[in-house]
């Protein structure tokens, strides 16, 4: 068959065009981090005022919170963007966004403990909470220009 | 590396729209595909049919809770197929000279 050259690159946009449709469908949305960064806040202060009836309600309230979200995500799931595509680049922005805000969380909780600070753990969670709703974002647009990026068809 | 292989089968327009999305995917339902590229049920089906018949996708029918679903792969025939198709494209295009769109996606 006898393709011209502008319609094979009329093609190759058609397939890219496709692919970002299917990964835009895919990235978690935006709504979701903020949710979480909440959800993690009250649950972190309300373990730490140490009363019984607030930690079991924090605790309540955290666990239907993160289960509605997490639901509501799974049922706009559609389709399963091809793993592949994320790649070792992708998957390491993943780890080190994870393990930055456990770091950061962490070491300042204890930082602020030994400094004798009231509610260290409530106050840690603060800056995480926001690494969260705003770095959220920032990792999904970095992963979605990683997507985009690999070989239309060679990413097996 | 990829064979060159024009793939007539692919490069119908809807196909060519189907096939691209399932090669963005793992699997994708039925209803995403449809909604995506605009079809009815009965001309996907038609489509899907075909990709089947040519031993491109996989279709499967299951049901979560009591909802039936429908969802549809790319067989690893199909990826090799497409990814022909797209070096054939992409040679094409290198023929001519052509650089209309940035390319950061060569095969």
């Amino acid at each position: 068959m006898d393709v011209p050259p502008i319609d094979a690159e009329l093609a190759l946009a058609e397939v890219r065009a496709r692919r970002a449709q299917v990964i835009d469908a895919n990235l978690v949305p935006g709504w979701f981090w903020p949710s979480v960064a909440v959800l993690m806040l009250l649950f972190v202060a309300a373990v730490e005022t140490a009363v019984p009836w607030v930690v079991a309600t924090g605790s309540i309230l955290y666990a239907a919170g993160l289960a509605t979200t997490i639901v509501a995500m799974v049922r706009r799931s559609r389709a399963q963007v091809r793993t592949t595509l994320i790649g070792a680049h992708g998957a390491a922005a993943i780890a080190v966004f994870t393990l930055v805000l456990v770091a950061v969380g962490v070491g300042l909780g204890f930082t602020l403990e030994a400094l004798g600070v009231p509610a260290p753990a409530t106050i840690a969670c603060v800056p995480v909470a926001a690494g969260l709703a705003f770095g959220g974002p920032a990792l999904m647009a970095y992963l979605r220009r990683v997507m985009l990026s690999r070989p239309l068809a060679g990413t097996r | 590396m990829t064979q060159p292989r024009f793939d007539e089968l692919i490069h119908a327009p809807t196909r060519l729209s189907i096939v691209s999305l399932l090669t963005a995917t793992d699997w994708a339902e039925f209803k995403f595909l449809r909604d995506q590229v605009g079809l009815t049920d009965s001309a996907l089906s038609k489509q899907l049919t075909t990709l089947e018949e040519a031993g491109y996708v996989d279709i499967r029918k299951s049901f979560i809770g009591k909802r039936p679903r429908t969802s549809v792969r790319l067989t690893p025939h199909g990826q090799q197929a497409f990814a022909g198709h797209v070096a054939a494209l992409q040679q094409i295009v290198a023929r001519a000279g052509l650089a209309v769109l940035p390319e950061s996606a060569q095969t």
